[in-house]
């Protein structure tokens, strides 16, 4: 089954990459999914830009490589237009919390049923190494020599502030967990997201702290403020899991109930019946 | 001149109801069978200010208000300061004498409206009342009109409106004798006739974030849509309004997306990647006075040459840009057609000047074009094959075939590729698409041609009204040339006017489209008549600028 979800496309991550242990788990999940009764055909990816953005080349899956931040805006079009699609995007730290955070504050306040997976690494690696905006205040890059002067954000607090209705963590380096939350986030109906730790080995090598500090949930906070004050946390033990899930109504729906645009769409015939009445009644 | 042309000002303070007025005195004539022009003007505030539509009527074409008022309603001081000079000789202008004291015919509107509920809004319905009694309609016909169209606190509004017309009765009782017309048309905005015509092309899904003057597409889709199988999507900005409609369009989605000028710097990042990934958007641009902000709701060409040329990197691109509001109908379906056909992104470039204005029309739904893609039949599927018109068919998901769409320069199957060869195989593909583009378009009308003989008179968009109504007012002769498609540029139409001296009519400062006409075909320029004030030609001034360089 792995096996046919893998294409020709040269992989140039490099060795040893956090991103690896995320398509390892991507293409498990997908398997998993088949068994839960979601076709192959019927989960759509898309990416944005930077090394996470190349998964899209290694996973044979239908979809749109979007642009730089773009890639929750691009999911939440092809959600709208076929509502019948499972949109799975991933992205980077820079696309979703730099150049796309208003797409992704969006995404979760109109609870786009939709699932953005942040491949979270701290750093702007394709570009040699600058400062993310999830990197640490210190974090010495390129363009930070004396080290970034600014406060790291904390995805999981301001996508629960925003009103996601899944929240959760995952981290390269345990694989099996990460496929299990891919599985849940993609079958939530609404907003999930997942940030996901991980090292990137030549600009921010986070191995050995991860594997120091990450711990699995045994059991989701009973509470949002549970799961924000958890979420908080940046001693000690790094928590991973779902933080905080809860069902509300998901955009499509609410904008146009039971409707699908592309496979209900009126024909010519009948539109052309219709403007000629809307017209007639205008005047 | 024109005969049986007829003009009535309604000027008033924002929330005084002018546009609406306006739009009742349009429905007003469109009953007598006369064909209407209603332009508002407005500033960008909501209470307030000087606001004012003009609505002008004849039997025939009408193609452009005129500003020499027969009736003018002034129901604040500002307006009849604004106004008084715009009366014709015999003209009636009707003042409230609340706040005017120096003229004739005075109705005191301020003091009748404050004895009902909402004084400010119901004071507009003077205007009504007053236009009533001067072209002769009964008491009784204008309780008619207010009762379908002020349904909200009618009993107020009747009681005001029958008070105003017992009053303007002593003066102005049948002052103007309007003919009435062979034929009954129905009177819509140019933004209307191009949200029916997207609708009769095929569009599923709007999204727009609000701009003047696109707000009101906004507006149409969210109130018509449903009728229609369309939804209105109103996203965070217009970078997502953009993105969206491509996702949209990747699972087979027909789109529209609309904004003006600063709203579509915004899009131009997602208009490069409609380009590259082959997706078939339609994007409205409606210009106003830039750069910048500018002046929001007035009118302006000022943005011909960005819509020709958006989006970083070299794909085709398809531009076209209404003359009247019967044309924006069928162009908007074609171009909706084209895009799809062609798999790059359009544009719908048009003014405030046709989006907001009121005209008489007569529409055909049947001579729409509906957009379908060309679709993938049978063998290997390959997103973007190489075939010899450079157009690849398409598929949708859910399908068993892997559809690959990417933004990175890509192989035939959709994977990214940096390999020379490849690179230049999409450019030459994509360039291809350009060339069966020009081909196609040389089998449609791509300019508009009116009249015969000297003078040549090159204009566009809904300047091309204003240019119509000016001859035929100045009973001028000569030729209009109006190119409909501006990119690809029809060369191939206008080669034939190379070595004659034309005049370009344009609404901008620097003669874009002169210099285009000049830089693509050889035309030279015998004038240049242009104007950049925000307002739209009227008919009398364009004809005696004509006149003084013919």
């Amino acid at each position: 089954m792995v096996d046919q979800l893998a294409t020709t496309a040269e992989n140039t991550w490099c060795p040893g990459c956090g991103n690896f242990g995320i398509l390892n788990a991507m293409k498990k999940a997908i398997s998993m999914l088949e068994q839960h009764g979601i076709p192959r055909d019927h989960v759509i990816i898309s990416s944005g830009i930077g090394c996470h953005g190349k998964i899209f080349d290694y996973v044979n899956l239908s979809g749109l490589y979007s642009i730089h931040g773009r890639s929750m805006a691009t999911v939440q079009g092809i959600k709208l237009a076929n509502p019948e699609l499972k949109l799975i995007d991933f992205t980077g730290d820079g696309d979703a919390f730099g150049e796309g955070i208003s797409h992704i504050i969006f995404a979760a306040k109109r609870n786009a049923d939709i699932t953005v997976i942040t491949h979270d690494n701290g750093t702007y690696a394709l570009t040699t190494g600058q400062f993310s905006p999830t990197s640490s205040k210190g974090f010495k890059g390129p363009s930070t020599p004396r080290g970034n002067v600014e406060e790291p954000l904390n995805p999981l607090t301001l996508l629960m502030e925003v009103g996601a209705t899944f929240v959760a963590r995952g981290y390269a380096g345990k694989i099996d967990h990460l496929a299990d939350l891919i599985v849940k986030a993609v079958e939530h109906e609404g907003f999930s997201f997942i940030d996901v730790l991980q090292p990137s080995v030549v600009f921010n090598d986070t191995y050995k702290e991860y594997n120091d500090r990450v711990e699995i949930l045994e059991k989701q906070p009973r509470s949002y403020d549970e799961a924000v004050q958890l979420a908080k946390r940046r001693e000690g033990k790094l928590p991973i899991g779902v933080f905080y899930q809860v069902s509300k109504p998901v955009f499509h729906h609410e904008l146009y109930g039971e409707w699908n645009p592309v496979k209900n769409r009126l024909h010519r015939k009948e539109r052309l019946e219709k403007i000629k009445r809307f017209i007639e009644g205008e005047s | 001149m024109k005969k049986d042309l007829f003009t009535v000002i309604i000027g008033g303070k924002a929330g005084q109801g002018t546009n609406k007025a306006g739009s009742v005195a349009a429905h007003l004539f469109s009953d007598m069978n006369r064909d209407v022009f209603q332009m508002n003007d407005y500033p960008s505030l909501i209470r307030g200010g000087h606001n004012f539509s003009v609505v002008s009527t004849s039997v025939g074409p009408l193609r452009s208000h005129y500003l020499e008022a027969n009736l003018i309603v002034a129901l604040d001081k500002k307006s009849y300061e604004t106004h008084k000079n715009h009366l014709v000789k015999n003209g009636v202008l009707v003042v409230n004498s609340d706040e005017v004291k120096e003229t004739e015919i005075g109705v005191p509107i301020t003091t009748e409206a404050k004895k009902h509920q909402n004084p400010m809004l119901i004071s507009g319905l003077a205007s009504i009342a007053i236009l009533a009694v001067a072209v002769g309609v009964s008491k009784e016909g204008l309780v008619e009109i207010i009762t379908k169209e002020y349904k909200r606190n009618l009993e107020d509004n009747v009681a005001f409106s029958t008070t105003i017309y017992e009053i303007a009765e002593k003066t102005i009782d049948h002052k103007f004798v309007l003919k009435r017309g062979n034929e009954k048309k129905k009177s819509l905005t140019g933004n209307d006739a191009i949200a029916l015509g997207a609708i009769a092309g095929g569009l599923d899904l709007y999204f727009a974030y609000p701009m003047t003057p696109s707000t009101s597409l906004l507006h149409f889709y969210a109130n018509n849509g449903q009728e229609f199988g369309v939804t209105a999507v109103q996203p965070e900005n217009e970078i997502a309004v953009a993105n969206m409609a491509i996702g949209a369009t990747f699972a087979g989605a027909r789109v529209m997306v609309a904004t003006s000028g600063g709203g579509f710097g915004l899009m131009q990042e997602a208009f490069s990647l409609a380009g590259m990934v082959e997706a078939p958007v339609l994007f409205y641009l409606g210009q106003r006075p830039g750069p910048s902000t500018g002046v929001p709701t007035y009118t302006e060409q000022g943005e011909l040459r960005y819509a020709l040329n958006p989006g970083h990197g070299e794909f085709p691109r398809i531009v076209a840009s209404p003359g009247s509001v019967e044309e924006a109908f069928s162009l908007t379906s074609e171009l909706l057609w084209l895009v799809w056909r062609f798999q790059t992104p359009g544009i719908l470039l048009t003014e405030k000047h046709l989006a907001e204005t009121t005209m008489s029309v007569t529409l055909d739904p049947e001579k729409t074009k509906w957009a379908e893609p060309l679709l993938h039949s049978s063998g290997e599927f390959k997103r973007y094959r190489d075939t010899p018109d450079g157009i690849s068919p398409l598929l949708f998901p859910p399908s068993s075939s892997i559809i690959k769409w990417s933004s990175y320069e890509h192989d035939e199957q959709g994977f990214t590729t940096e390999k020379p060869e490849e690179i230049a195989q999409m450019h030459e593909k994509r360039r291809r698409k350009l060339y069966s583009l020009i081909q196609y378009l040389q089998t449609i009308r791509t300019v508009n041609v009116f009249g015969t003989g000297e003078p040549f008179i090159f204009t566009f968009g809904s300047t091309t009204m204003s240019v119509l109504e000016a001859l035929e007012y100045g009973g001028i002769s000569g030729t209009v040339i109006q190119p409909v498609y501006l990119e690809p540029f029809p060369v191939w139409e206008l080669e034939k006017y190379r070595g004659k001296r034309g005049i370009v009519v344009e609404m901008n400062s620097t003669g874009q489209l002169a210099t285009i006409l000049h830089d693509k075909v050889g035309i030279e320029m015998k004038a240049l008549i242009q104007k950049y004030d925000g307002r739209p030609f009227t008919p009398t001034e364009l004809a005696t600028k004509i006149k003084e360089v013919t």
